[in-house]
């Protein structure tokens, strides 16, 4: 008797995006669902949580007629999704986040010791003994913040949990905390659907997995019966070869040098100089200054100390806005593409020539016969997917939205570009033509600082990639220097010394 | 000395009832009026100043005034500070006429004399609290009647004439609309439209121009101040009707000086601001030093209304 | 409507027309549907007389809507649009009475104060990062106490002087009528064509993702606010010459009537979203309202309670319209 069971499920807006789509979930068993970005796997297991309502179709949880109208009330049937947006509230602690609609009260008084006891077990289950549940939410990095949504879901009854992308912005030891309690659940008889694009990850925990494209289903199999490649060649319908393996070229002239930045305690004395053509890798855990590092360089938050110069220039550049480098040719993608990266409600024209209207005006005017021009080839150059360069940003998959961010950094033209989790949230075709797009800019003679907090995709397009550990700077490995476990080390080498990560 | 000069007023306070403890010292008059944005209240202000610099001796003045007409609970605070303050009466044109008697009750019952100007506090309200306050004030009625009786020379039987109310609520307002229509009843024109233009000239020129638009034939407008006044000689003029709509305010501001020069508005009533300001505090002045309780006050004393036609 | 933010434009000149109308057509319905009702009602409504009137009334409110909708777009309000008309009117009618300058020198001083006080307006709120809703309301008390000391608080009769602004001179329309639609036109082109009108909806949409792509919102924002004070300004000068005083009381009240118009219009009070033109069309529909209800004779509470379930009923028409466009695209 499987746990939950739908059948050829379909929800049209004004296309379908999903269509035809059936699918069962025994007690107990953890479900990968994988495909490209807009492949349709939110739209699914949107239906399932019951934030989405289907135009087609039905579904079951134990043998019973389930048509949620709300996620509310689905949550009620022990129906549970950790969203890949996350849905904390920032201005209340760990605990009143965790126990958000449940706190335990006497006489509508909130017993604040009770509450913050109860969220410290909540949050020893996952591994995360170390954060003081008193800590306002929009005080914690992403990573943590990722963890304390899934903590929250966990929460009561729970019998079908959904995660959508849950270890994107976590490091691989609280990776390993997750899986651990996934087990716990699935011992529990806990249904588990599991979305995402790390395909190791899916073999480790997955029983079956299930591949959509273009919103219909390819195929369901164990996931003993399949390897790396079948997988991809489902998604996308054609081969990928993952193992890309970068040119050594020769780098160009110093494009940007760092000489002792730091703020407070977060970045603390990190110097390292940028070639122009180089992709430099900034790897380490969550919350070792990674992030706070590229914000100093691009002057969104003021320096204690430090200089930083441009292009060997022995002046150190004045960098006090993020309107000044920009001036000075430093572009940033941030981290957090919907909140600093764009305009959601205004369409890809807009977001697209942003960073530099001068080239799209004349004396203050906009010449939109141009900006269409400019816009429509880079949309093409980058592969983004939309109706038209109209199309609202918001409506556009993870993936397409970072490409437009990129469209923005390319139509800029900077000489050198801070990338932050450029990758966050995009599938594998998407990602390829991000990589693409790297190694045409560093032909092109820019010089990257990209952050990453997946290890393989640093060792795969960077030329030299720099550790970062409780915001010192440990050490940068150059190709060929680098294994897994020597960046592994250095990432960690900063907090044995004192102490162990806030964990 | 301070604790003493207390007790002693608590004594003579209990002993002699409402008697006021001042008879040492120059009496302090507080004049508390409605909004120092309005031209009227300014003048009433001007006036009390100087008539008190001129008595200097005689007694002391603090004038107060609120932010807008309407702002009763502003105004009963400054009457709650005035009696904290220890002023030995008060003079106050009420911005409510029902509103502001819990709070005279206050201040009679403190021993503040009470002398009521501007527009009359209610007669029931007053009754049902055992008050009586002196009215020193015009009648706007009579007032408006004399404005209404002179535009009526103008007109014959059956023409039609609309109304600009004040803010409808209002005694004064009231009072004037009555002092019109018992004029337009008398000559046997017709009030086809009564509306409040909120004694303003945007509002009244908004009206005017929509019962100009809506009567044609319209031919007079009486209006409860001049302001409203302004307001409905550029609705006149805008629809090309200067000379064939007659106009009439009430106030006698300076801003009409020129347009009564100009024939534009007809006639306007001047009911002094600026002594019926110094009428009650004379009258305050003179029952504090008489030593006269608040109930031997005289009920009313009327002031003049006069016809400005030039 | 016109959404500057998400509008697909045609191609093709028919389709661009068909477009735009769509776009302002719910409230063009709605304008019809009043003129219509109050026709029925009302003997001489529906005549030239009317709309030439209404027509001459509203270019005050037309300006300063125009400025409102200019700072509702960046996300933020104005509080003291009525009081900075009655100052730069007192101030020019002082101008004009005591210091004897002519009305063009006069106009020129009230939009100098006017855009004085809303450069104050931003150059505050954007210093020290207070929300504008505090600072206008700070101004609000200001300018009209600037004004009351300027008129002495008498009303100043101009007379014939100031009055050629409002005096007919085209098919029965005054040059301040002109000059309001010249306004809204200049206005719409400058939102939906300018690189100016683009950064103005980028911040109200999202300032932190603005200032990260390097483009520093404060000038954006201070300029807002100065353009809505000299419009606020011009608006007070076309009062004083339609009523030929300047009253230290005017305008009091203005503000709330000039962010209804603009909301109703469809422009977002959270920012980021609206348009010049349907603010336009928001202000006919007040003063429609204003002068059907008049005409007909409605009494005050009436008149008060019929415009506010406009304005309500209004913004969630407005609301629908939003949702099925954003689903549609």
């Amino acid at each position: 008797m499987p746990l939950f069971h739908g059948e050829s499920l379909g929800k049209t807006y004004i296309t379908p995006v999903l269509s035809h789509v059936s699918l069962e979930l025994n007690e107990g068993e953890v479900l990968a669902l994988t495909g490209e970005n807009g492949a349709g796997k939110s739209t699914l297991t949107k239906l399932i949580a019951g934030l989405v309502h289907p135009t087609e179709g039905r579904m079951h949880l134990h043998e019973r007629p389930y048509a949620p109208a709300s996620r509310h009330e689905a949550e009620k049937l022990g129906v549970r999704m950790v969203l890949q947006e996350l849905g904390l509230i920032p201005t209340l602690t760990v605990a009143e986040n965790l126990m958000l609609g449940r706190m335990p009260s006497r006489l509508g008084f909130i017993r604040r010791s009770e509450m913050n006891r109860r969220a410290t077990e909540q949050m020893a289950v996952i591994g995360l003994e170390g954060i003081d549940p008193r800590t306002p939410v929009g005080k914690l990095g992403v990573g943590h913040q990722q963890m304390v949504e899934i903590a929250r879901n966990l929460v009561g009854d729970c019998r079908l949990l959904i995660l959508d992308e849950p270890t994107a912005m976590l490091t691989s030891r609280e990776i390993d905390h997750l899986f651990t309690q996934i087990l716990a659940l699935k011992r529990a008889g806990v249904g588990i659907i599991y979305i995402s694009h790390r395909l190791d990850e899916l073999q480790q925990i997955a029983d079956r997995v299930m591949v959509l494209r273009d919103g219909r289903h390819i195929d369901t199999k164990p996931m003993a019966d399949v390897v790396q490649n079948d997988i991809v060649r489902l998604m996308v319908g054609h081969d990928v070869s993952e193992e890309r393996k970068r040119p050594i070229h020769e780098t160009g002239p110093v494009a940007l040098e760092v000489r002792g930045l730091g703020r407070g305690k977060v970045v603390r004395d990190v110097s390292f100089t940028m070639h122009a053509g180089e992709i430099l890798g900034l790897a380490g855990l969550v919350g070792a200054g990674r992030t706070e590092l590229l914000r100093l360089i691009y002057g969104a938050d003021a320096k204690d100390t430090g200089e930083i110069h441009l292009e060997g220039s022995e002046t150190p550049a004045r960098i006090a806005s993020p309107m000044a480098a920009v001036r000075k040719g430093i572009g940033l993608v941030t981290e957090d593409r919907k909140s600093q990266g764009l305009l959601l409600p205004l369409a890809i024209r807009i977001n697209a020539t942003l960073a530099n209207i001068k080239a799209v005006s004349r004396q203050g005017w906009l010449r939109p016969a141009v900006e269409r021009g400019q816009v429509g080839k880079l949309n093409e150059a980058l592969g983004v997917k939309s109706h038209s360069i109209d199309q609202p940003a918001a409506e556009l998959s993870g993936g397409n939205q970072q490409k437009v961010v990129f469209a923005r950094w390319l139509h800029r033209d900077c000489k050198v570009l801070l990338l932050d989790e450029p990758t966050r949230g995009v599938d594998i075709g998407a990602r390829a033509d991000i990589y693409d797009q790297l190694e045409k800019l560093a032909d092109a003679g820019k010089a990257m600082l990209m952050v990453s907090s997946d290890l393989r995709e640093l060792m795969q397009v960077c030329d030299r990639i720099a550790v970062m550990s409780a915001g010192r700077l440990v050490r940068i490995f150059k190709r060929g220097e680098w294994t897994q476990q020597a960046l592994l080390e250095a990432a960690f080498s900063g907090y044995l010394a004192t102490q162990a990560p806030a964990q | 000395m301070k604790p003493l000069v207390k007790s002693l007023a608590l004594l003579a306070a209990l002993a002699a009832g409402a008697q006021v403890f001042a008879s040492d010292t120059k009496p302090k008059v507080a004049l508390v009026m409605k909004s120092l944005a309005n031209e009227f209240f300014q003048t009433m202000e001007e006036g009390a100043k100087a008539h008190q610099k001129q008595h200097a001796a005689e007694y002391d003045l603090i004038a107060n005034g609120i932010k807008d007409e309407t702002d009763t609970a502003a105004q009963i605070k400054i009457i709650q500070q005035m009696i904290a303050e220890k002023v030995d009466a008060i003079v106050l044109a009420p911005a409510d006429s029902k509103a502001l008697v819990p709070v005279v009750k206050q201040a009679v019952d403190k021993g503040v004399l009470v002398v009521n100007i501007d527009n009359k506090l209610d007669d029931g309200a007053l009754k049902e609290k055992g008050l009586t306050v002196p009215f020193v004030g015009p009648d706007n009625r009579k007032g408006a009647k004399l404005v209404g009786d002179y535009l009526a020379k103008q007109l014959k039987a059956g023409d039609k004439v609309g109304i600009l109310e004040g803010v409808s609520t209002t005694f004064n307002a009231q009072q004037r609309t009555a002092g019109f229509q018992d004029a337009m009843k008398t000559v046997g024109a017709v009030v086809v439209g009564v509306q409040s233009g909120q004694w303003e000239m945007e509002k009244g020129n908004t009206v005017a121009s929509a019962m100009l638009r809506e009567h044609p034939d319209l031919k007079a407008l009486l209006c409860g101040n001049d302001n409203m006044a302004l307001g409905a000689v550029a609705a006149v003029k805008t629809a090309g009707k200067t000379g064939q709509v007659k106009v009439v305010g009430y106030d006698n501001i300076d801003a009409v000086k020129p347009l009564l020069a100009e024939g534009k508005l007809l006639a306007t009533a001047d009911q002094y601001a600026a002594k019926q300001a110094v009428f009650g505090i004379e009258i305050a002045v003179k029952a504090v030093k008489a030593k006269t309780p608040q109930n031997k006050m005289p009920g009313a004393i009327e002031t003049t209304v006069d016809l400005v036609t030039k | 409507m016109e959404d500057v933010s998400t509008s697909t434009p045609s191609t093709s000149f028919a389709g661009s027309l068909r477009g735009t109308l769509g776009n302002y057509a719910a409230l063009l319905a709605a304008l019809v549907m009043m003129v219509a009702l109050f026709s029925y009602l009302s003997q001489y409504f529906f005549s030239a007389n009317t709309f030439l009137t209404i027509a001459n009334d509203i270019p005050a409110i037309v300006a300063t809507s125009v400025g409102m909708t200019f700072v509702l777009i960046i996300a933020g309000i104005d509080l003291s649009v009525g009081s900075v008309m009655a100052l730069s009117a007192a101030v020019a009618g002082i101008a004009m009475l005591q210091w004897h300058w002519s009305l063009a020198m006069a106009v020129l001083l009230a939009m100098g104060v006017g855009t004085v006080t809303g450069f104050l307006n931003g150059a505050i709120s954007v210093a020290w990062r207070l929300p504008s809703f505090i600072v206008t309301l700070g101004m609000l008390e200001v300018a009209r106490g600037a004004a009351y000391i300027a008129t002495d608080s008498r009303t100043q009769y101009i007379g014939d002087a100031i009055s050629w602004l409002s005096n007919p001179v085209l098919f029965g329309l005054s040059p301040s009528f002109l000059i309001a639609i010249l306004i809204v036109v200049a206005a719409q082109l400058v939102l939906t064509r300018s690189v100016f009108g683009r950064q103005m909806i980028g911040i109200g949409t999202n300032e932190e993702a603005m200032r990260l792509a390097g483009v520093d919102p404060r000038p954006v924002k201070i300029l807002v606010f100065a353009i809505a004070g000299l419009l606020a300004g011009l608006a007070g000068i076309i009062q004083a010459s339609r009523l030929e005083a300047a009253d230290p009381n005017a305008g009091i009240g203005t503000e709330l009537v000039v962010i209804a118009s603009v909301v109703i219009g469809g422009t977002s009070l959270m920012g980021g979203r609206g348009s010049v033109i349907n603010t336009f069309f928001g202000v006919l529909i007040i003063s429609v309202l204003e002068a059907g209800l008049a005409q007909i004779g409605a009494s005050e509470p009436t008149k008060r309670i019929i415009t506010g379930c406009v304005i309500i009923v209004a913004v969630i028409l407005d609301m629908y319209r939003e949702r099925r466009r954003s689903r549609r695209a």
